[in-house]
């Protein structure tokens, strides 16, 4: 999850589009389709992810200095406390996003998130299937272009933890990856 | 907790079926078939490709040996004598492939209704959720499904179930997910295939 784990580590300027009429941000709220597929089949379902403010810098550093000092359990509790900052909704359930950042691409923005809990287990319902100790969390990466349209991906339980290049690794549970496609920021 | 009664698997089940009936219902075992089985929750939905291989069907003996089981010692027993009873076929999702233990087919119209029964589960549906209920006791997976004569049919499946004795036929199965597993566009693969 390169890209995520880059996302994550970039701190987030002002965009310099800001002040032009056509600039995107939250509150916003997008649609997406979920896919997964593996050799046994495939899955779709639909979800809504409602973002009503990127998360404040002071709270990312908090977060980000616990899971520097603590680990993945230290994150995990930083992020239980830190504010609510959005929700993915799938289904009858919705998933609170307490992390929320977007950063302008060449052709947009990238925005990363993260829930305060597990959406799914992908690949959990098979005999067998690994512990799912540790997967905290839940973490979406959408690659929006300037006119609301865009993809991404999920993962759908994840544990972060300290390391790799950026300082940040994601380690998804999910047998198979989750993509986003058919992204669209609603026209509110 | 849901209980679902797979209507048709109930009356397979409870039948002992007459040899004559079961040499009118050509072309029987080693065959096999394959089908599309679908899933809809409230979010979204999953589709998969199954494959059922039938080397024989259980036999009268075999047959009325597992509704004692059930009968007696209730689903405990009735898994540990399907674990006992012969391998007969293998139920295929993916790359994950189950022994089926238990086979019955019975003519119906022009075709055939046939069940299957595995000793394991293939998959909890749904257990992927954060939510999700224990599996412990779904230890068993059934299919029942119709073919006309020319091999085409559909049915459906509880890729984890209980089985218990009770209901109007004497036997009732319990699915995990509580969600009917469609299987459509079920066909018998050419010999061969």
């Amino acid at each position: 999850m390169t890209a995520m784990i880059v996302v994550w580590g970039v701190s987030v300027g002002h965009p310099s589009a800001q002040g032009k009429p056509r600039k995107q941000t939250a509150p916003e709220t997008f649609s997406a389709r979920l896919s997964v597929g593996a050799q046994e089949g495939r899955g779709d379902a639909y979800v809504t992810i409602r973002v009503d403010r990127y998360s404040a810098p002071k709270d990312i550093d908090l977060m980000e200095k616990a899971l520097k000092e603590g680990g993945s359990a230290a994150f995990a509790v930083a992020l239980k406390r830190a504010p609510i900052v959005g929700h993915i909704e799938a289904g009858n359930k919705s998933f609170s996003i307490r992390w929320a950042r977007e950063k302008p691409s060449d052709t947009g923005r990238v925005i990363s998130l993260v829930v305060d809990s597990p959406v799914y287990f992908v690949g959990g319902g098979v005999p067998g299937a690994k512990s799912r100790e540790g997967f905290d969390t839940a973490v979406v990466q959408l690659t929006m272009d300037s006119s609301g349209l865009g993809e991404g991906r999920m993962a759908a339980a994840a544990k972060v933890k300290p390391g790799g290049a950026t300082g940040v690794d994601i380690e998804a549970y999910d047998a198979e990856p989750v993509k986003l496609t058919s992204v669209k920021r609603q026209i509110s | 907790m849901p209980v679902r009664t797979l209507t048709a698997a109930l009356i397979v089940a409870a039948v002992v079926a007459a040899p004559g009936a079961q040499s009118m219902t050509k072309p029987g075992a080693p065959e096999s078939f394959r089908a599309n089985g679908q899933i809809l929750g409230v979010a979204g939905g999953a589709a998969s490709a199954i494959h059922i291989q039938i080397d024989k069907y259980t036999s009268d003996a075999d047959h009325r040996a597992l509704a004692d089981a059930l009968k007696q010692g209730g689903n405990e027993a009735f898994v540990a004598a399907l674990r006992k009873a012969p391998k007969i076929g293998s139920l295929k999702v993916g790359n994950r492939s189950v022994a089926i233990h238990w086979a019955r087919e019975q003519a119906q119209g022009g075709g055939r209704r046939i069940a299957v029964a595995t000793a394991e589960p293939v998959f909890f549906a749904g257990a992927g959720a954060v939510d999700a209920k224990p599996t412990a006791g779904y230890d068993v997976a059934v299919a029942e499904f119709t073919v006309d004569s020319t091999g085409l049919g559909k049915g459906s499946m509880a890729p984890a179930a209980k089985v218990k004795a009770g209901g109007p036929t004497g036997v009732e199965i319990e699915d995990y997910s509580g969600k009917k597993i469609e299987l459509v566009t079920v066909s018998r693969n050419l010999p061969g295939k």
